[in-house]
């Protein structure tokens, strides 16, 4: 996993290098905790990850900026879509209330972490299926663990609704996908965030934004941030962004994993 | 580079035949491996299908039940993606051409492709029950295994396996595309082993080629370089090339061929300079002679005229002294002719050579200028040690006799006239001397006074042709005369050595 990296890493510390500033070794963490610790420590400056481990890391540790929109594979945002069967009587989100959705895994963003927040926003409570608490006032959920299952659950019956990346859908085997319909999407949210440590130097800081925004100036540079898990390149946070942001971290707060 | 140089030409010919041999090598050791991995090959190929065929059926059934164990969970929790994942590793090992995976309602949930085209069919075909356990139905090469997919008595649904031929050939056909693959990957190597070798034995073959052409082609060259300096008219640069062979033959008559050359060249030089000194005599004689002639001839006819004059003035006196010296003049114009002549013969007449005791032949030379001798009163002193040399004996005492006249001749003046008749060692060979305590001679004339009718002082007697006649006669016996003296009243030394005579 880190070799994937090597050659970003490698380039920034290049462009940084005239500058003065040393760029340090790069560090995959275990969880989000292992994560959080380490930004408490502060032995991390830098994080690169998706929308949703960042909010939730801000909201722990308060120790996190978030400065430039990760582009993936040519893709700045993506939204979730919410499908059911072509015959079901669901047209809107508050027609789950009191169903069962299938979602894929917890730690999945867009098949997870987004249509429970996009969910929790529309007044919506969102709980594990095998909740004792749960009651037709709320939305259950089930994990099928791949998105495929997550289609063939609501088509046999495991489920009434699925959500997942609008990409899934497309890539959904078309006598499935026939099958099924979309009854909501969630609005666009970006593909990924790099965010700083708060409290680093502000001159680093530029000097990083400035370096990593520039990474794809030429061919070896965006070579190299394909190689870095499809990474496009790097571009700064928008004024809607940093409000969509906010938006989610709203919800996100009593919507948290239990 | 020259391909023109023996050496280059040497070189390029042994390269190419040690790359010749190497790219030989290469390939029979190619084919030979391919020819005999085709032959292990279908070896196993016969072997494992008569071990296979026949549990093959045996086996089926086993995978089938396993299959049907193994993806109960998969199918119970209806996780498609699992179940794709173990369609396709089961693809790694058996040659499936489709699996089918159906629910308890005999619907298919999945085929295991992304697209899945067929989910959702209602299978219509036959399936066992799980007390029949699985069935195998053979068409031809190809087979079908329908099994229930159940655990612990419960049934999840049924699997389709559709075999596009016999596992084992599959195997077989497997291993033959690894082996085909490794053949691949193999020639890459062997292709680049090849250059590599090529490559090296390229260089090597070159700079071995190289070295030994050079080693080859140096005795060549070097003969070559030899033959061009001779040619150029350098001799003195032998061919170091010492071996036993034609080429070493060849060195050694060229250096034999360049020292007769030199040898010839110099002996023709030699000659070249005594002809062109013989050449200088010659002028320097015709000129004397027509000088020395012409005197007395102007003499005879200037008196001759005077006589003519006298005779018509009747003085008969007058006549008779003009008659007088005309024939003085004829008679020195006769002896000049007789010495010439005299000379002319020294070279041209060789009397044969015997021993002659040049002591005896000494005091018989003083004995025939002895008149002289007494009226100047002089002593003359003969070495008693002087050897026998072998010479022309008139011509070694004409020698003699000049010598010691002309030692008189200058010694009349002094108070104590002597002269020394010997011989002394200088070098390892005898030097013969006349030597006097006369006027001496000035450093300048030494060589001035054997020139023919040279007389340093012209009142002197004689013709002039004394010493000339000297160093005639010693040269025609090989040996050399000069004259040595410290000066003016220093007295002189007339030496020479001997040699055998011409003609001895």
């Amino acid at each position: 996993m880190l070799e994937v990296f090597a050659e970003m890493l490698a380039r920034l510390r290049e462009r940084l290098a005239p500058s003065g500033v040393d760029v340090g070794d790069l560090v995959i963490a275990r969880d989000l905790d292992d994560l959080s610790q380490r930004l408490a420590r502060g032995e991390v400056e830098l994080v690169v990850e998706t929308v949703f481990p960042t909010l939730v890391l801000q909201e722990r540790s308060r120790r996190l900026d978030p400065a430039l929109v990760v582009v993936r594979r040519g893709q700045r945002e993506y939204r979730s879509v919410f499908f059911t069967k072509k015959d079901a009587p669901i047209h809107d989100l508050a027609d789950l209330r009191g169903r069962t959705l299938v979602l894929q895994v917890l730690r999945s963003t867009s098949a997870f972490a987004l249509p429970k927040a996009e969910l929790e926003r529309a007044g919506l409570a969102v709980v594990p299926a095998d909740d004792p608490r749960t009651g037709r006032a709320q939305v259950r959920y089930v994990l099928a663990l791949a998105e495929i299952n997550q289609a063939v659950w609501v088509l046999h019956g495991r489920g009434d609704a699925g959500a997942f990346n609008e990409g899934n859908w497309a890539a959904l085997p078309e006598k499935i996908r026939s099958q099924l319909r979309v009854f909501h999407e969630t609005r666009p949210i970006v593909r990924g965030l790099l965010s700083f440590r708060a409290g680093l130097d502000p001159r680093v800081r530029r000097l990083a934004e400035e370096a990593l925004q520039g990474l794809d100036d030429d061919e070896p540079g965006r070579a190299a941030l394909a190689r870095a898990a499809g990474v496009t390149r790097f571009e700064p946070l928008t004024a809607r962004d940093r409000q969509d942001l906010r938006g989610w971290a709203a919800v996100l707060r009593p919507s948290r994993p239990r | 580079m020259r391909f023109s140089g023996i050496g280059t030409r040497y070189a390029v010919w042994i390269a190419t035949l040690a790359l010749a041999l190497v790219a030989t090598a290469l390939v029979a050791a190619g084919v030979i491996a391919f020819r005999e991995s085709r032959l292990v090959q279908a070896e196993i190929h016969d072997a494992v299908g008569t071990a296979r065929a026949a549990d093959e059926e045996a086996a089926l059934r086993g995978t089938a039940r396993y299959l049907g164990a193994h993806l109960f969970n998969a199918l119970y929790q209806l996780d498609v993606d699992r179940l794709n994942k173990e369609i396709e590793q089961v693809g790694a090992w058996l040659p499936v051409e489709s699996f089918l995976v159906m629910d308890r309602s005999r619907r298919v949930l999945t085929d295991g492709t992304a697209a899945n085209p067929r989910y959702g069919d209602t299978f219509d075909g036959e399936l066992p029950s799980a007390a029949v356990g699985p069935r195998l139905v053979r068409n031809g090469a190809a087979a079908e295994l329908r099994f229930v997919i159940a655990s612990g008595g419960v049934s999840a649904g049924w699997g389709v396996v559709t075999l596009a031929e016999a596992p084992w050939q599959a195997s077989l056909r497997r291993l033959e595309a690894r082996t085909a693959a490794m053949w691949a990957a193999r020639r890459a190597s062997l292709l680049s082993l090849g250059a590599a070798a090529f490559a090296v034995t390229l260089g090597l073959g070159l700079l071995t080629a190289l070295r030994l052409s050079r080693s080859l082609a140096r005795p060549l060259t070097e003969m070559s370089r030899a033959a061009g300096e001779i040619a150029a008219g350098n001799l003195d640069c032998p061919l170091t090339l010492d071996s036993p062979d034609e080429l070493g033959h060849l060195a050694r008559a060229l250096n034999r061929m360049a020292g007769d050359l030199r040898t010839h060249e110099e002996a023709l030089r030699a000659e070249r300079a005594d002809l062109a000194a013989k050449n200088a005599e010659l002028e320097r004689f015709t000129y004397t002679v027509s000088h020395d002639l012409k005197s007395p001839l102007v003499t005879i006819r200037g008196f001759a005229g005077l006589a003519g004059t006298d005779l018509g003035a009747g003085n008969l006196d007058r006549v008779r002294h003009d008659l007088g010296r005309i024939v003085a003049a004829s008679d020195k114009m006769q002896r000049l002719l007789e010495e010439l002549l005299e000379l002319s013969r020294i070279g041209r007449v060789v009397n044969p050579a015997e021993d002659v005791a040049l002591g005896s032949l000494a005091r018989e030379a003083v004995e025939l200028v002895k008149g002289r001798l007494d009226r100047g009163r002089v002593e003359v002193e003969i070495a008693p040690d002087l050897p026998v040399v072998r010479a022309d004996r008139h011509r070694l005492l004409e020698v003699l006799q000049n010598l010691v006249e002309n030692a008189a001749k200058f010694t009349g003046d002094e108070p104590a006239p002597r002269i020394e008749i010997g011989a002394r060692r200088d070098g390892g060979g005898l030097v013969f001397y006349v030597k006097d305590n006369g006027r001496g001679i000035e450093p300048r004339y030494l060589e001035r006074v054997f020139e023919l009718f040279e007389k340093l002082d012209p009142g002197a007697e004689g013709t002039g042709v004394g010493l000339a006649l000297v160093r005639r006669i010693v040269e025609a016996h090989g040996g050399r005369a000069w004259a040595e003296s410290d000066g003016p009243g220093r007295g002189s030394t007339f030496c020479f050595t001997l040699s055998s005579p011409r003609g001895a």
